[in-house]
């Protein structure tokens, strides 16, 4: 923690290299953010650099009584959520409106029924595909960083009332798109 | 899809569901969903299928970049702050001209009232040949600041508010690309992130 504040602050002063040494430091959990958000790892890789350009443009706005990693995942999921909606990529849904095609889902693996690595990683992303780009950071958070309804509500700039809506009703999206077993 | 069955609970009960998920039901409400599951087909179904994501996605690893991304960062980073320098040089450049020109203006119209007050004085100086050196200049000065503020007024007469609103302007203008270029020098402190 003191070496990462160290980096903060020479990175403050201009030093690139110790900027460097952050990106190194968070790279695989921003890029993961970019990639479960996008689906894509050329857009992940891009969105990923993107958000250290931007942090290391908003360096100064960094308040140090938060985790840098949560700072970083604020820039990298809001940007992610831009990227989507200007792209029109992202299903704009409704419970009520009329759900997209179903994807399909092995059953839970288990020891006998071991799901490859590669096809476990498609089913994700067609899960979080059938989301809006809201709800999917918020899951992407929620599962992948373990973060507690409080710390997505800071990270995405919303209530915490408003995280547990997301989480009910994209939990329930996706439910709704598994095949019947 | 139309294998969904509604539940007369509706959302609420899903709702249980998701907090469930997290950890965060209470007792009383678990045994609730729990009562409740045992008798609805529906909520059974979709408790099924929520957990069955769970477990999928709490399987499902962090990801991370090809090797080499921070120093793909770190070029880019290295590109777009020369792109910045390149933005800064060209500012700079169109603020000193336009100030350089601003002040060239000034002088010359400091030296032309100058000029017109010292051939005024000229042709008074006949009238007033004993008058002190001392008084002279001092004369000189008021009327020098006298023609500066004629001059001013007949410019505002003839042109009015629109003279007075490009001249506002103009000095606004320059004053903000002075405090940019102040606040965004390359090797001054950094604010808000630029180096």
């Amino acid at each position: 923690m003191d070496q990462e504040r160290a980096w903060i602050e020479q990175a403050l002063k201009g030093d690139q290299t110790a900027f460097g040494q952050l990106v190194q430091a968070y790279e695989r959990p921003v890029y993961n953010l970019a990639y479960r958000m996008l689906g894509d790892p050329a857009e992940a890789e891009d969105a990923a650099q993107e958000t250290f350009l931007r942090a290391y443009s908003k360096l100064a706005t960094y308040q140090p009584e938060r985790k840098f990693v949560n700072w970083l995942l604020s820039i990298a999921s809001h940007y992610c959520i831009d990227r989507l909606r200007r792209k029109g990529r992202a299903p704009q849904l409704s419970l009520d409106g009329p759900l997209p095609p179903q994807w399909t889902i092995s059953k839970a693996p288990r020891p006998d029924q071991e799901v490859s690595q590669k096809e476990q990683r498609e089913q994700v992303r067609q899960a979080l595909e059938t989301l809006p780009a809201d709800y999917r950071a918020a899951v992407v958070l929620r599962y992948w960083y373990g973060m507690s309804y409080d710390e997505i509500a800071v990270t995405m700039h919303t209530t915490e009332s408003a995280i547990k809506a997301r989480l009910h009703r994209a939990r329930r999206m996706m439910a709704h798109q598994l095949p019947a077993a | 899809m139309e294998r969904w069955e509604e539940c007369e609970h509706g959302e609420g009960l899903t709702g249980l569901m998701s907090l469930a998920l997290d950890g965060l039901l209470e007792d009383r409400d678990r045994q609730r969903l729990e009562q409740h599951l045992m008798t609805c087909a529906a909520c059974r179904q979709e408790w099924e299928a929520m957990q069955q994501i769970s477990t999928l996605f709490e399987a499902s690893p962090l990801v991370g970049p090809s090797l080499g991304f921070a120093t793909r960062v770190e070029r880019r980073l290295g590109e777009q702050t020369r792109k910045r320098r390149r933005l800064f040089g060209g500012v700079a450049l169109l603020t000193s001209s336009l100030s350089l020109a601003g002040v060239t203006v000034i002088t010359l119209m400091v030296f032309g009232l100058g000029i017109a007050a010292w051939r005024w004085l000229d042709s008074a100086a006949a009238a007033e040949q004993e008058t002190q050196a001392v008084s002279q200049v001092v004369s000189g000065m008021g009327l020098l600041g006298r023609g500066a503020s004629l001059f001013l007024g007949d410019l505002l007469l003839q042109y009015g508010a629109p003279l007075v609103l490009v001249l506002g302007i103009s000095l606004a203008v320059l004053v903000t690309m002075w405090v940019w270029l102040y606040r965004k020098h390359p090797n001054g402190k950094r604010d808000n992130g630029y180096v």
